[in-house]
């Protein structure tokens, strides 16, 4: 009777943990892949900012009621990798307490049946979904651009391109893909609409980056780079190359690429003036923190190893003419 | 200024008009002048607006028929729900336009024009970095595509260099062009198929 009861409660649960009904019709497939296993978490390594005390290296100074999130690309594999990467983002959340996920596109790599949607998504972040962190996605090359912006998780709220504000940051996801006049004209006028202090547009594509196998879009630079100087744009992330790369500040904008949150292309750098920091031996992700005038970065890989951290000041609105002087 | 006064400054003017009045249509706002950069092409002629007319008019009817097919799906979810109803459209499209074929959209002097446009985008000066953008970009190998068939699945969708959007007729939102190979695709995004195609398109460099 007890085994009835026991079995009825754990039945009762898992249906509650389900909350679409296709999740459970799909549960044969939601098992991580066979060569998962939990990464080993580095030990800390101190941090002048960081709080040491839970053996994490977190160098975020988590400040009262400041922004936090996290950052991936490139993440859709499904495989072992991209699993592991997840699991070490949790640690870090229950740290950190990032509350939201920006995805810079690739989100689903290969076919997008239900199935995918499930192996590359929803079993890998499962527990950050249940703890109520939302993720805000981009579209990548891979990426399906019907089925992706109508799937509510990655809250894309049916569009291809859209904005969204957390606080004093305005966030405005791009679709890289298809940067055709009708999203230009979308980007210059909620750019210019906009009145938070702080502005982040994130995409696929990088405008720079120093990767071997893709390289930058000029010709999409072309387009969007007067835009983010005419309005101030702070901040720009990008995916696509698998690495991670932070740019020197190009016209006084900070550039990041983190296309490595799952696939990884190793030795992927060419030499380079324009980079400040380079990796591309191991996967990671980005946190990130916003109070003020400050914003606090911090990689790390999937072993919990710090790639890089800092701070960076908000930059200087531009004046209206020296806006449009470029 | 009056419409029909700006239209009698002449036929390239009625090709912008008609190109606007279709933007109107996808709930588009024009780009204005200082948004984008501009790009140097041949003004359009009296045929190259005889032409985008057609054009326009052959989308058009393809997407009356398409709204037959059913409304587009809401977000949702279930991703089983989304295969469904894209499944569903699809098959619906592809019932009522069983003897589709190349060139049902580009007919033979709308491809001549279309043509035109892109040798013009790729030979200007933004043609190197139009080419760049094409390289860095993941480009497909030649596909076989086929009209009134899905994109197939699985497959990336290589981005389309937004200088070379700038020099085509614009699209309401159902509906976007493709680069596959050299080919130009114009794609339905929500049933994922290939309304139609330009085989060889993109001129070799």
């Amino acid at each position: 009777m007890r085994q009835h009861i026991l079995f009825l409660i754990l039945a009762c649960a898992q249906i509650l943990g389900c909350a679409a009904q296709d999740t459970a019709r799909l549960m044969q497939a939601t098992s991580p892949p066979a060569n998962f296993s939990a990464p080993q978490t580095a030990p800390s390594q101190g941090s002048p900012g960081g709080t040491p005390a839970s053996g994490l290296d977190v160098r975020l100074p988590l400040e009262s009621k400041s922004i936090r999130f996290a950052v991936i690309g490139d993440t859709g594999t499904g495989e072992r990798e991209q699993y592991q990467v997840a699991q070490e983002m949790e640690t870090y959340r229950q740290k950190v307490g990032f509350d939201f996920v920006l995805m810079l596109g690739d989100n689903i790599y290969g076919s997008h049946s239900p199935k995918d949607f499930t192996q590359k998504f929803e079993v890998p972040y499962k527990p950050m979904l249940d703890a109520g962190v939302k993720f805000y996605a981009t579209l990548g090359n891979h990426d399906d651009p019907n089925d992706e912006r109508l799937y509510k998780p990655f809250n894309m709220g049916g569009e291809r391109y859209y904005v969204f504000k957390k606080g004093d940051v305005a966030f405005f996801a791009l679709d890289s893909t298809y940067m055709d006049p009708a999203q230009l004209s979308w980007l210059d006028q909620n750019l210019q609409n906009t009145k938070s202090k702080w502005k982040i547009c994130y995409f696929h594509h990088p405008l720079y980056n120093d990767g071997r196998s893709h390289g930058p879009d000029v010709d999409l630079r072309s387009q969007l780079t007067p835009l983010f100087r005419r309005y101030g744009v702070n901040l720009v992330l990008s995916g696509h190359e698998h690495v991670y790369e932070r740019i020197k500040p190009e016209d006084n904008i900070y550039y990041f690429i983190l296309g490595n949150s799952a696939k990884l292309m190793t030795k992927d750098f060419k030499s380079s003036n324009q980079m400040e920091k380079g990796f591309d031996t191991d996967q990671g992700f980005m946190l990130v923190e916003i109070n003020g005038e400050k914003l606090y970065f911090q990689v790390i890989s999937r072993g919990g190893k710090t790639i890089d951290a800092g701070a960076l000041d908000r930059q200087m609105q531009p004046s209206a003419s020296s806006a449009t002087a470029h | 200024m009056p419409v029909w006064q700006i239209a009698r400054k002449g036929w390239w003017c009625c090709a912008f008009l008609a190109a606007t009045s279709f933007v109107g249509l996808s709930q588009t706002p024009a780009v204005s002048p200082a948004t984008v950069s501009p790009v140097v092409v041949s003004p359009a002629t009296q045929a190259d607006a005889v032409f985008v007319k057609e054009f326009y008019a052959r989308v058009s009817k393809y997407l009356d028929l398409r709204k037959k097919a059913g409304s587009p799906p809401k977000p949702t979810k279930s991703a089983i729900k989304l295969a469904e109803s894209k499944n569903a459209m699809a098959e619906k499209i592809q019932e009522a336009r069983a003897d589709a074929k190349q060139g049902d959209i580009f007919t033979p002097e709308i491809e001549a024009y279309f043509r035109k446009r892109i040798a013009a985008a790729m030979r200007g000066a933004n043609g190197p970095k139009i080419r760049s953008s094409l390289r860095h970009a993941e480009p497909l190998h030649s596909m076989p595509l086929h009209v009134n068939q899905p994109y197939p699945d699985g497959v990336p969708l290589q981005s389309v260099p937004p200088t070379l959007l700038l020099n085509l007729p614009r699209l309401p939102k159902e509906l976007e062009y493709r680069i596959v190979g050299r080919d130009l695709a114009l794609h339905d995004i929500g049933p994922n198929l290939i309304v139609d195609l330009i085989p060889g398109a993109v001129p070799s460099p």
